[in-house]
């Protein structure tokens, strides 16, 4: 039995599904663990190479009074091909965090996945939530070991992780933000964040807001952060041809999701309709 | 001792004998449908005994607490397992029960030279869009009873129906709102409770008085505390299990 709540190790040990050496009669089973999700690919990489990182995207996240606001363009891109226009880079891992993606969609969206998974399985089967730590290191281990894919230039990802821990107290922010490199290194607990290629336009933005703007960016309402996040996205799409507007013709609005002690809240279409209006 | 059928039988019968003695004074478990989800409550000591089995899926058991512990992580990695590699809507209660539970439950109850699992099992699942909220019981032996309206485990198939028929004289056909089927609960674990106690005494007599509910209830909240488990419909995310703290449990039952 697993007695760590560790989900991948759940998925790898075949014998896993036994109770007392009696093998579960649980159709597919067998088969189900052997083929339980492989860690990609085992190849080896190339080592001395260059690490590139096809990150065609912006995705943003910053503190404000309430907690965390994070968001992330539409566009999906293949070399200079636009291959769809509504992809999600902005996905709720469980009820206080959530992981915005950058890079390789498969590796990303699989990371994610596994994410999820893991939270929900170690706080089932060890009757408690996953720690903040516990759940960081959770991501660092998916990413370093997506290492082979990354060195290869096909299935790097870099993320931003960001939670609300309910626990804190009242009369703090909670919201945490953490970024990654591709090896799996967290950096912890910053007021902004940005990766995807669009994030150089915007980096320094977000920094001369923080540091001179009229309103520093923890101390700012909802309303006042998401005209702030829809301008630097605008920003963003200017300049880098991977990261996509506001596209009023079509009616498609760049995710926006907010992160507070009640959880996470997906910012309406209505509501950044009304935000707009001040960004143009 | 296959070979000598009557040898085999008797040993069964000893099996049989001897976990119903040991289940004989455990804290039964309620479980009824509400407007917005299903409940399941029990009164314990210290150990959690209502458990999140996946989004749609919670158990509660009377037993062995090590036998609980690992047929609940049996069934809960399956479930896990079965999501991932699938999806969350895949994982069924039917399959879980039937292909998994039932039949390990069966082999220990019958290898009569391992141990046996001390144990009986009440699951709920809530029901996805048209499908209906069901209880599975699921007895040491293997054996599987499946109700819509409401379900009780308790410590021997006797204090189990007067359970079932205390529920069946207070329920009527509406569905209760969360206070009100909290109520009901308890009260119909205190039937069981006081049943498990009297037994020994006085086995034929299962009447049980609004003054002996209300007493046992009293009792046993010196030592032990209500514990509720709740798959609510209404909760965002895919999740729909919470425990009820005790503040809810309280402000539920002072609701009129």
């Amino acid at each position: 039995m697993n007695h760590k709540g560790d989900f991948l190790s759940l998925l790898k040990h075949k014998d896993t599904l036994q109770v007392d050496g009696e093998t579960s009669r649980e159709p597919n089973t067998k088969a189900l663990i052997h083929d339980a999700f492989q860690l990609p690919s085992q190849e080896k990489a190339t080592y001395g190479t260059t690490l590139e990182i096809p990150e065609a995207t912006t995705v943003v996240a910053m503190r404000y009074n309430e907690g965390i606001i994070i968001a992330g363009d539409r566009r999906a891109t293949a070399g200079t091909a636009v291959v769809h226009d509504r992809a999600e880079k902005v996905l709720p891992i469980d009820t206080h965090s959530v992981l915005a993606i950058s890079g390789a969609p498969a590796m990303a969206y699989e990371i994610a996945r596994v994410l999820k998974h893991s939270f929900q399985y170690f706080r089932r089967s060890q009757l408690q939530e996953l720690s903040v730590e516990g759940k960081l290191r959770t991501l660092s281990r998916l990413i370093r070991e997506n290492l082979p894919m990354a060195m290869q230039g096909i299935g790097a990802v870099i993320p931003i992780f960001a939670l609300y821990a309910p626990q804190t107290d009242e009369s703090k922010n909670g919201g945490k933000i953490y970024f990654y490199d591709a090896l799996g290194a967290h950096f912890e607990n910053v007021d902004f964040a940005t990766t995807g290629s669009g994030s150089i336009w915007i980096r320094g933005v977000l920094r001369y807001l923080d540091r001179w703007g009229e309103t520093q960016l923890e101390n700012m309402d909802q309303q006042q952060a998401t005209v702030t996040i829809l301008r630097l996205l605008d920003t963003a799409s200017e300049y880098d041809a991977a990261t996509s507007g506001y596209n009023a013709k079509a009616e498609i609005f760049p995710t926006l999701k907010t992160i507070t002690r009640q959880g996470i809240e997906t910012l309406s279409d209505q509501y950044l309709a009304e935000c707009y209006a001040e960004v143009t | 001792m296959r070979d000598l059928p009557y040898r085999w039988i008797e040993a069964i019968q000893d099996r049989r004998d001897y976990i119903e003695d040991q289940l004989r004074l455990g804290s039964p478990v309620v479980g009824l449908p509400y407007t917005h989800g299903s409940l399941l409550l029990t009164v314990s000591k210290g150990a959690q005994k209502i458990f999140e089995v996946h989004d749609r899926i919670a158990l509660s058991a009377i037993g062995h607490p090590a036998d609980i512990e690992r047929l609940r992580m049996l069934v809960t990695d399956t479930a896990s397992v079965q999501a991932f590699q699938s999806a969350t809507e895949d994982v069924n209660l039917h399959r879980l029960t039937h292909y998994v539970l039932a039949h390990t439950f069966k082999q220990a109850f019958e290898a009569i030279v391992g141990e046996a699992y001390i144990i009986k099992m009440l699951l709920v699942e809530i029901g996805n869009g048209d499908a209906a909220t069901q209880f599975t019981h699921i007895n040491y032996d293997g054996n599987v009873k499946v109700q819509q309206e409401a379900a009780v485990i308790g410590g021997t198939t006797e204090i189990e129906d007067a359970m079932q028929n205390y529920l069946a004289s207070e329920q009527n056909d509406a569905k209760p709102d969360l206070p009100t089927a909290l109520q009901l609960a308890l009260k119909t674990w205190a039937v069981g409770r006081e049943l498990s106690q009297r037994f020994e005494e006085a086995e034929d007599n299962t009447e049980v008085t609004d003054e002996q509910i209300d007493e046992i209830i009293n009792t046993e909240l010196e030592n032990g505390e209500i514990e509720v488990g709740v798959l609510d419909s209404t909760l965002s995310g895919d999740t729909k299990f919470r425990l009820l703290t005790q503040d809810e449990i309280q402000a539920s039952r002072s609701t009129n």
